[in-house]
Order: C-alpha cells, then structure tokens, then sequence
C-alpha cells in the first residue's frame, strides 16, 4: 500500500511552470547563443589561413604524388608506371622532396625555438581555450544557480545506471530515472543541439560539441592542421615518412587498367559469355604470369571460340594506344 | 592505404563531391530529425513508440532520397550505395530526443 502511494506520488509530480519559463527555456536558448557567437568569433579568429612556404607546400605535395601514383596507377601503361616508380622511390629515398635535404634528423632540443611549431602550438591552444571556456561557463552558470532543480521528464524509461548521469546535483534515492536535473539537461543539449547549429550556421560549422570532448582531452594541442605535426604534437621526422611511403610504393604492383579491355567490352555487351572472365581470373591466379602473355593467351581464345565483330577490336586497340601515347606524354 | 588492393572505380568519385553529398545529407537529415522530434513531443509519444516512429520517419525520409534525390540510383551520389538508408541515422538520434523531451515536457509535464 505504501509502495503504491509512493509511485502515485512520483508520478503526479509537478513542476512548478516558473522553472520552465526560467531555467528550462533559458538554459537552452543560451546554450543556442552562445555556439552561435562562439562560431562567429573562431571564424573571426582563423581569419585567412595561413599560406604555407614554398619548401614545405613541396614536401607534402610530393608525398601525396606518391599516394596518387599509388592509388591511380593503374591508369598508367606499364612503362610509365614502372618510369614514375623508379624516379620517386629514388627521389623519396635520397629526401629530394625534404624541407632541408641535408639536414637529416633535427635535434629535439630545439623544437621550442622552431617559430613555426611555437605559433602552431599557440594557433591550437587558442582555438581550445574557445572551445572550453564558453563551456566551463556555462557549466558553473547552471551549477551557481540551479543545482539541485529537477526540469523535465524524459518520455521513456531507463535503467538505474544512468540515474547518476541524468540526476546529477540531486541526491534523492527514490526518485524516478527519467527526471532530469539541469545539469542533466545541460548535457542534453551540448549533444543534442547539433540540428540546430547545423540549421543556423549552415554544415561545417565550428559550434560543435563533440569538438569540445576531444578540446578537454587533448588539451593543448590541437595542431592537426599542420601536417609537420603528428597527432601527439611533436614534429614528425619526414624522412621516415617519405622513406615509408617509398616502401608503399615498391609494393604496388602494377595493374594496367585497360587490360584485356576487348573482351571485357564483348562480355559487356553480351558478345562472349561471361565465363571467359572468369576462366581468366583463375589463369593468372594458377600461372602467376606477365600481364602480357596471359593477354595474347586470352585474344587467342577468342579468335578461337567465336569470331567477334573486327570493328570493335580495333576500335578498343585504338582506345588502348591512344592511352599509352597520353601517358608517354605525361611522362 | 597502403599495400591494400585498390579498387579502379574510385576514380570515378570525386571526392569534394562526395563530401559535399554527405553533407547534405547530414543537413537534411539533422534538420528532420528535430522536426520529427517536436512532432514526436506534441503527440506525447513514450517509451518505444517515440523511437519506432523515429526509425519509421527515417526510413520514410531515407525513401524520398532514395526516389527523389537520387533518382533511384544512389550509387552514383554515394561510394557505398545503403549509405542513403544509413548516414546520420544515429546522429540525428540524439537532436530527436533532446527535442522529443522538449516537447513533452512542456505540453505534457508541465500544464
């Protein structure tokens, strides 16, 4: 009997409708006002990014034309490929690409007095301090004044595990989960007022709360922008790097795109049954052979199994020399 | 990267563009979950029915991108073409709640 009137008591709970008016509605349109201004001021602040030097611009460009060679290569006829590989695994190990070729490894002491780390360090640390004081304010604002309210229920139940994450700043046993405590409402909406920003300042806005967890993680240091500086903030050794990716690339075998590029177009349009593709996938893996055998083996077969239009032949053996000039001349 | 097998048809992706596609998505997608959550809270849904029509309203919305946005060919917009169905589900689950339990509470709770 008593247990029931208890439940009837928790839920006929009322909120008195000045909390609504005067902590619920507040917290929430302050919490809106205070991402928008904090938007405008770090877009204020980042101003023009800062233009990199030309020593630097060319290091990291020369490492993506690695990762490029890498990715699209094979697009590339064989001779090209293998000319592009042996010129950059050669440039890549000799460091023709590093800031300071000859420097070799720095010494760590003297990071400090490196004036670009210093003001990357600062530009992060800046950008941080934006992050986490608006928050730390506003945290402290709810704390101040309206510890201990209970402002809302949330429309489903839940666990008593996250009694301690939606009540905090109420210690009160008996009561219901799915009453929220202001600084529980806080949290609500650092998460959930995502949509918001996103619809008033557009997508890729800097108004983000999960920006902010990573801010008070990783205080400090928050000069991922700056490709010298690793995820720890330490300046990386890029030779290492460069020396890295040449081993990528050694790897890479070479896959010309346009092989067998006659029958692929036959199958396509249903020339040539579709086995054959696959009895040439299982060839090469067996045979392990050079692409160019195993191409003459596979036009062989065709002119011995049907007889394809002559026509479409030679326009896919234009399409392919007329691609090997293109990438002789890119060479 | 490295050392793994790379598929030709990434080149046919541009990546500005598919960046620029997702983000729209995420843009449609934030702003509709808030509306299905101020939707949600006048209703007064609880409890499961609050997030089924969460899912149901996704799903609907996931349709009309499907048939409207990308004309029933999402592999054209999109590297992995369920990414319709699927990108910023989840993401736009908690803006939904937060605006579910704004809702509810002012119409429900308080009277």
């Amino acid at each position: 009997m008593g247990a029931w009137t208890v439940i009837q008591e928790r839920q006929a709970m009322l909120l008195d409708p000045a909390i609504r008016d005067w902590v619920l509605l507040p917290i929430m349109v302050v919490m809106i006002l205070v991402g928008v201004v904090r938007h405008h001021i770090t877009v204020l602040l980042n101003g023009t990014p800062k233009k990199a030097d030309l020593k630097s611009a060319r290091e990291t460009k020369g490492l993506q034309r690695g990762a490029v060679l890498r990715a699209y290569g094979s697009h590339l006829p064989e001779h090209a490929f293998e000319a592009r590989k042996a010129y950059i695994t050669d440039a890549f190990e000799k460091g023709t690409y590093l800031k300071d070729p000859k420097g070799g490894n720095k010494p760590k002491g003297n990071v400090m007095q490196d004036p670009a780390y210093v003001e990357g360090m600062m530009d992060g640390m800046k950008k941080n301090m934006m992050n986490i004081v608006p928050q730390t304010v506003i945290m402290g604002w709810i704390n101040f004044f309206f510890s201990g309210f209970v402002l809302i229920k949330l429309p489903f139940p839940l666990t008593i595990r996250f009694k301690s994450m939606l009540q905090r700043g109420i210690e009160t046993q008996d009561m219901d989960v799915t009453w929220v405590s202001s600084l529980s409402w806080y949290f609500l909406n650092l998460f959930g007022l995502q949509s918001v920003f996103t619809l008033l300042l557009g997508s890729g806005h800097a108004a983000d709360a999960m920006r902010d967890m990573q801010a008070m993680s990783t205080m400090g240091m928050g000069a991922a922008t700056n490709p010298q500086m690793g995820p720890t903030g330490q300046p990386q050794d890029m030779h290492k790097i460069f020396l890295s990716e040449k081993e990528n690339i050694e790897l890479t075998e070479h896959e010309w795109g346009l092989e067998n590029v006659e029958i692929r177009l036959l199958v396509k349009y249903g020339k040539l049954p579709r086995s054959i593709l696959e009895d040439q996938k299982k060839a090469k893996a067996v045979g392990n052979a050079s692409s160019s055998s195993s191409s003459s083996a596979a036009s062989s077969h065709v002119a011995s199994s049907t007889s394809p239009s002559q026509a479409t032949m030679a326009a896919a053996a234009a399409a392919a020399s007329a691609s090997k000039k293109k990438g002789r001349r890119q060479a | 990267m490295s050392g793994q097998q790379i598929n030709p048809d990434d080149a046919l992706y541009v990546d500005m563009f598919i960046a620029k596609n997702s983000q729209t998505m995420t843009f449609i997608r934030s702003s509709y979950s808030a509306i299905l959550g101020l939707a949600a809270g006048t209703l007064g849904l609880t409890n499961w029915s609050g997030f089924i029509f969460y899912f149901v309203g996704s799903a609907f919305l996931s349709v009309l991108i499907f048939a409207l946005k990308t004309k029933g060919s999402p592999s054209l917009y999109f590297r992995q073409p369920l990414d319709v169905f699927t990108e910023g589900v989840l993401g736009g689950l908690l803006s939904y709640i937060l605006f579910w339990t704004l809702l509810y509470g002012i119409i429900h709770i308080y009277d």
